[in-house]
């Protein structure tokens, strides 16, 4: 049991995660209190709705998509200044949102599977494209005055607390979204046709073919998912900060990549978890929160995250090298 | 007339030298009191050697199949240390620092990005960490030290040396573009005629081949990825000249314009192939066209949105052009049948 547990890469990152808890909570006991976690589930929500999408893509393809915020930024500007202009409901934007998101995520899938070219050089043009139109488009104006009905969507909470000082807290809506997107990813992944379809062609796309699996629509499929999920994380984003600064999401790519990535997924395709994706998100989260908490300079924001990264990926290296040490015996005469 | 070798070599050059002339006549047609000048055309020479260092700097790492996410943060790194160093020896008056110290401060830049290489290297050829995450890893660890070091604020006041590097001229000809030669020279030397190179080449193209074939795969590795931050550490001494300061995140846009200048150069992204001059051509094209878009006083968001047409475009071309051989190649093995049996069913089912 224990050994089959340690094969896993998500046993590292629980131990992992368990010990900077533990760590952070003895330093500052308001780490583990409702209100700072409902804080930073609400927080991190974005970013993990985009690595449910991220995840697909590294699945299929063994190469990632960079152009995810891109969409999402394009799509913010574009419901912030819709919404302002014709009004509207939640629910309209949501949907308008999500539709954006799918055709300009199926431009990339269209170009990818027409021309055979790797994912990640096709959306850095398409980031290119989209973010630069953006600029171009409205001049990089930022909006400060959005739709309230965003900020009503924002600061719903489920099981609202009061705290001493007035204010209320409580598990975020936008939390909730974020588990809709992980267990749709999830459903799709693991009790699918199309999901086994995205296993298979990233494992191996000519056998997946011959097998009798559709790849130019189980490739559409991925790139129009991905667009939904930018398109909803954008909304989500949106009725967080209820405002606009064109560049706010972009750049945060590696980001979301990295903690897919950290999640166990193969950057060779054919290999990735939900789970993994969720922890690998959280564990971005606890450390920016607590880095905060325990008032580190923000500076030391990237070389925390950067130590856990080579930590982490070193050590998944390190045990899939030993697993197949294990298994196969190869001697190269040197 | 002879061709000149490079030129006759892979054919992709020939067409990557014929898009070169046609956009410098075109910016010419478009713009011509400010474009074809001696002027413009020193300035394109004093700016080109940054680019070109890092995209060559990318592209030995993609020869073996692999990427250096981290090459821009290296730089900066780079850049970092060499002023520490500088002001430890020199203090207060480290522009007044003569070439002595402004070697030594250099050497010591370089010695950092040499061990960042060396760890990335280490990394990915020992510990078998796929270069994507390893270098990610580097650049995102890297950033994060350089914001550390330097608080966000801009380090300068530098020798007269350093700045030399980076503006000076010997004739008229700017000294980063000599410097520029003389190092793809050695590179061209090192990729082509020493067994390092060749090594490489053979590791990019097949691993498992190589291993079998007597190349010390995980040392050529660890070699590769210290060239490519010694490439980066080029780059870091000609920015401080001309910049006459270093920063944290200075040329972060550049990484991905290095993407493209190989792409554009013909380097195989899985490895093994790509020459050092279809890089230099693509690097060259990029400069032109983007001085060139400059000058015309563009949108510098329209220019990058530019980019991407200009990959899909590329993307599109490569495509057909494959298309176009395939086809071609298929008319003449059905030629060479006439006679013999038809051949049977559809022709594209015959190749893949």
């Amino acid at each position: 049991m224990l050994r089959r547990l340690l094969r896993h890469n998500e046993t590292y990152l629980v131990l992992l995660i368990v010990a900077l808890c533990a760590a952070i909570a003895v330093a500052n006991p308001r780490f583990l209190s409702y209100e700072n976690v409902s804080g930073f589930l609400k927080s991190c929500s974005m970013i993990g709705i985009m690595a449910v999408g991220a995840l697909f893509v590294l699945i299929l393809a063994g190469s990632p998509d960079v152009s995810f915020t891109a969409i999402a930024q394009v799509v913010e500007y574009a419901i912030a200044v819709a919404t302002l202009r014709w009004g509207g409901n939640i629910y309209v934007a949501l949907l308008a949102a999500a539709a954006m998101g799918v055709l300009l995520g199926l431009v990339n899938g269209v170009i990818i599977h027409s021309f055979r070219v790797p994912t990640i050089i096709v959306t850095i043009a398409t980031f290119n494209i989209y973010f630069g139109m953006l600029y171009v488009i409205t001049a990089g104006k930022l909006i400060n005055v959005v739709h309230p009905m965003f900020r009503a969507f924002g600061n719903t909470l489920l099981f609202p607390q009061t705290s001493p000082i007035g204010g209320t807290y409580g598990f975020s809506l936008m939390s909730l979204v974020w588990l809709a997107a992980v267990v749709l990813g999830w459903f799709i992944l693991r009790r699918t046709f199309l999901g086994r379809g995205v296993f298979a062609i990233g494992g191996n796309e000519t056998a997946a073919e011959r097998m009798g699996i559709d790849t130019r629509r189980t490739r559409l499929f991925v790139f129009g998912f991905v667009g939904l999920l930018s398109g909803v994380a954008a909304v989500v984003h949106l009725s967080i900060v209820q405002s606009v600064v064109p560049n706010i999401i972009v750049g945060k790519e590696l980001e979301v990549i990295a903690a897919v990535v950290l999640g166990g997924a193969s950057v060779f395709g054919g290999k990735g978890t939900l789970t993994g994706t969720v922890l690998g998100v959280l564990l971005f989260a606890i450390l920016n929160n607590g880095l905060t908490l325990l008032n580190f300079s923000s500076y030391w924001y990237n070389v925390t995250i950067g130590v856990v990264i080579t930590v982490a990926i070193t050590n998944s290296a390190y045990q899939q090298l030993r697993h197949q040490r294990s298994r196969v015996h190869v001697k190269v005469e040197a | 007339m002879r061709i000149p070798p490079f030129l006759r070599r892979p054919s992709a050059n020939r067409t990557l030298a014929g898009i070169l002339v046609a956009i410098v006549v075109l910016m010419s047609a478009l713009n011509p009191q400010r474009f074809p000048t001696t002027g413009n055309f020193i300035s394109m020479a004093y700016q080109l050697p940054i680019v070109a260092f890092l995209s060559i700097g990318m592209m030995v790492t993609m020869l073996s199949g692999g990427i250096n996410l981290a090459i821009i943060a290296t730089a900066n790194f780079t850049g970092i240390v060499t002023v520490l160093v500088l002001r430890a020896v020199a203090g207060e008056a480290a522009d007044q620092a003569g070439i002595g110290v402004a070697l030594l401060a250099m050497g010591g830049g370089l010695a950092a990005a040499l061990a960042i290489g060396a760890v990335m290297g280490w990394l990915i050829a020992y510990v078998e960490v796929p270069a994507i995450l390893a270098t990610l890893a580097m650049m995102t660890l890297l950033n994060g030290v350089n914001l550390v070091i330097t608080k966000g604020y801009t380090l300068s006041g530098f020798p007269e040396f350093l700045l030399g590097i980076g503006n000076g001229t010997l004739w008229v000809i700017p000294i980063p573009f000599l410097i520029l030669i003389a190092v793809v020279g050695l590179l061209a030397v090192l990729l082509n005629r020493t067994r390092t190179g060749l090594s490489l080449y053979l590791l990019g193209s097949n691993p498992i081949a190589a291993a079998y074939s007597n190349v010390p795969v995980r040392a050529v590795l660890v070699r590769d990825y210290v060239v490519s931050s010694a490439f980066a550490a080029l780059t870091a001494f000609i920015m401080m000249g001309q910049l006459n300061s270093v920063k944290a995140n200075y040329a972060e846009s550049y990484l991905l314009v290095s993407v493209l200048a190989c792409f554009l150069g013909g380097v195989d992204p899985f490895g093994g192939a790509g020459s050092l001059s279809g890089m230099v051509l693509a690097v060259v094209i990029l400069q032109v066209v983007s001085t060139g878009v400059n000058l015309l006083r563009m949108d510098p968001f329209f220019i990058q949105a530019m980019w991407g047409f200009i990959i899909l475009a590329l993307i599109a071309a490569t495509f057909l052009g494959g298309r176009l051989q395939e086809r071609r190649r298929l008319r003449a093995a059905r030629a060479t049948q006439q006679g013999a049996e038809r051949p049977s069913g559809d022709a594209r089912a015959t190749v893949e």
